[in-house]
């Protein structure tokens, strides 16, 4: 039986520009479930960044509700937010956006940072994900040591450290060439597999074809209003 | 990974910035420090002079404008027709309800003597008192006892007022008779005059009971003989020119025993140096208050410095403050990370500061003091330093770390 993790309902998101306003989300609603991966597709402007940082509890709505696991993730104050991301969200971010004074395991254990684990235990779990994304000789190194798709398993191992049940990601493949974008997706499918829900915003059409479900955005609304349609779970999923 | 491993390899990272922002803590510190050390060691030298002057209490006659200078002491002129002092105006200060704070009293009485073609300056006292109120005056032919004190006491090992050794010259040895005399070691030079020669005045024949060591005093240029004698020699039976008084303020107020000697000597002037003590002091503290604002405005220009930097630093650090943001740090977080890496800075600006200001204080202080200056290093001081940079680092990442925990995430990360 499929269970929902995350339920969202009406979510508008209007920003002042100057005198003007821009709406970015017109009432978007969305449930996504456990275990599921979804690809979310659109053209810029079209609000699949917004709703992703919406997602993230990063960007509070201005209408409607999103709740996460049962909890309704804007009636949190931030600084409870901010341990809602800590303990539920992996965040893969465009361009992997990694520390650059910091080694592959120390970017790694930056989500353990403010957690009451151990000096050792931190580092066991920076080194436990760094060898589950194929990084386990270059843990030392720092990012710029490391080349694209290198650096993108670091951020992913980032995202998975604190092994939450949900990872969102924003164009992981978008500065990749084509066979490290593959094998970046297929770390993902294989994440997927282990249970892991993931909701990651592309403009590859190809990535899709690692999903169980796409979203197309337009005009900040699902397509056509109805998921359901947009559903492509299809025969050809790879992996 | 720990919040403050964040902060430190931030700081490894930005060595230009950081170079920046120490240099201006130790500036500021440094500033602090040297002025601070520099204005306690001219207390410290200040109090040591005023201690070598024995004497904090002068009685003179009451005379109107008419006065000349007696070793930097202004009494009134001799020769001009004034009230005038007596041995029994001495004898009227033990009389005092506060006499007990009275260590010792010196009636003199001055005046001029021909010698040849000399003019000499004549002191009469009771000189176990004078060298009792004088510690400087040594015999020539007297031993050196306990050499090498100055040298202590400029090196800040003891300046305390008690410690001060005022009956190094063996005092009982000083009762001389009516027909000797004490020279001063120019007098004797001038006149080419050793211990057990005699001279003449006014006819009447002394013999050099001994003379004094040169110490750079008026007493060089002086011819010292028993009050009596001068009293006679000059013609002037009773009477004294000023009294000094050594009094232990420790022991009682000073304001009512001032007051008591007045009314003992209505006919006086009761002058106490240590009005000049606190005319010093208030000197002193004017100059210490305008070296603490010259310190508190660089301090100032060091923390805006800070501040700036620090706040540019920020600026540049925003996507990476959205990431620490975006995977569960709080804003007390960040907070913490800005404030650690300015507490960092501190602690590294007070202690460069304090070695830097106290080298300047060692090295250029008594250059600008225009006098020996004695400036230990001191554990207190380096404390000071380093509180007062930290609090300064503190408050001036205090914006940047409010402005660092305030960043918008969605924001910093360009989702918006």
């Amino acid at each position: 039986m499929t269970e929902v993790l995350i339920t969202m309902k009406e979510l508008t998101k209007t920003y002042k520009s100057g005198n003007d306003e821009v709406q970015a989300l017109r009432g978007v609603s969305l449930d996504i479930n456990r275990g599921e991966s979804v690809a979310v597709m659109g053209q810029s402007g079209s609000g699949k960044s917004t709703l992703l940082s919406i997602i993230g509890g990063l960007n509070p709505p201005s209408s409607g509700r999103i709740e996460i696991d049962g909890i309704d993730l804007y009636a949190l104050s931030q600084e409870k937010r901010a341990d809602f991301r800590r303990e539920y969200l992996g965040f893969v971010f465009q361009q992997f956006q990694l520390i650059p004074y910091l080694t592959a395991q120390e970017n790694v254990m930056l989500p353990l940072t403010t957690t009451g684990y151990s000096g050792r235990k931190k580092r066991e779990m920076a080194e436990k994900v760094l060898c589950r994304v194929g990084l386990a000789g270059k843990m030392n190194r720092l990012p710029s040591q490391l080349s694209g798709g290198e650096q993108e398993r670091v951020a992913i191992a980032r995202a998975i450290v604190n092994e939450p049940p949900l990872v969102l990601a924003d164009e992981p493949t978008g500065s990749l060439d084509s066979r490290t974008g593959e094998e970046i997706m297929e770390l993902f499918t294989g994440l997927n597999r282990e249970g892991l829900t993931v909701v990651m915003v592309t403009h590859n059409p190809e990535n899709t074809r690692y999903m169980d479900r796409t979203i197309l955005m337009q005009d900040g609304r699902l397509a056509d209003n109805s998921a359901d349609v947009l559903k492509l779970r299809t025969a050809g999923k790879r992996c | 990974m720990r919040l403050c491993q964040i902060a430190l390899n931030n700081l490894r990272r930005r060595k230009s910035r950081v170079a920046l922002m120490v240099v201006s803590l130790i500036i500021g510190v440094g500033t602090i420090v040297s002025v601070n050390a520099v204005v306690e060691a001219m207390k410290a030298e200040l109090t040591r002079q005023m201690n070598e002057f024995g004497a904090n209490i002068i009685i003179k006659p009451d005379s109107g404008e008419l006065t000349f200078s007696y070793g930097g002491i202004v009494i009134p002129e001799v020769l001009f027709d004034v009230e005038k002092l007596s041995t029994a105006d001495a004898e009227a200060i033990h009389q005092i309800p506060l006499a007990g704070m009275v260590r010792v009293v010196s009636p003199k009485l001055l005046g001029m003597v021909q010698h040849g073609k000399h003019h000499l300056i004549i002191s009469g006292s009771n000189l176990p008192d004078e060298f009792a109120l004088k510690p400087w005056l040594r015999l020539h032919s007297g031993e050196r006892p306990e050499m090498g004190e100055k040298e202590e006491q400029a090196a800040g090992k003891d300046m305390a007022y008690e410690k001060l050794n005022l009956t190094r010259e063996e005092l009982s040895r000083l009762n001389i008779t009516a027909d000797q005399v004490l020279l001063g070691a120019n007098v004797a030079m001038m006149l080419e005059k050793h211990e057990g020669d005699t001279l003449t005045f006014n006819d009447r024949e002394f013999g050099i009971f001994a003379v004094l060591e040169k110490n750079g005093s008026p007493e060089d240029n002086q011819v010292f003989m028993s009050l009596s004698a001068a009293q006679s020699l000059l013609g002037r039976p009773d009477e004294v020119t000023l009294i000094e008084v050594s009094v232990d303020y420790s022991l009682g107020p000073e304001e009512i025993l001032l007051r008591q000697l007045k009314n003992a000597l209505p006919h006086a002037e009761v002058t106490s140096l240590r009005q000049v003590v606190l005319g010093r002091d208030e000197m002193l503290f004017r100059l210490t208050r305008f070296g603490v604002s010259v310190s508190v405005l660089v301090l100032l220009v060091g923390m805006l410095v800070v501040a700036l930097t620090m706040s540019a630093a920020i600026r540049e650090r925003t996507r990476e403050i959205g990431i620490f943001r975006a995977i569960g740090f709080r804003q007390s977080h960040i907070t913490k990370i800005v404030l650690m890496e300015g507490a960092v800075l501190s602690l590294v600006g007070g202690i460069a500061g304090y070695l830097a200001g106290m080298t300047a204080a060692r090295y250029a202080g008594p250059v600008l003091a225009g006098m020996p200056l004695a400036t230990p290093w001191r554990a207190d001081l380096l404390i000071a330093a380093v509180l007062l940079a930290t609090v300064t680092g503190l408050i001036a990442s205090a914006i940047p770390a409010r402005q660092a925990a305030k960043l918008d995430p969605a924001e910093a990360l360009r989702f918006i």
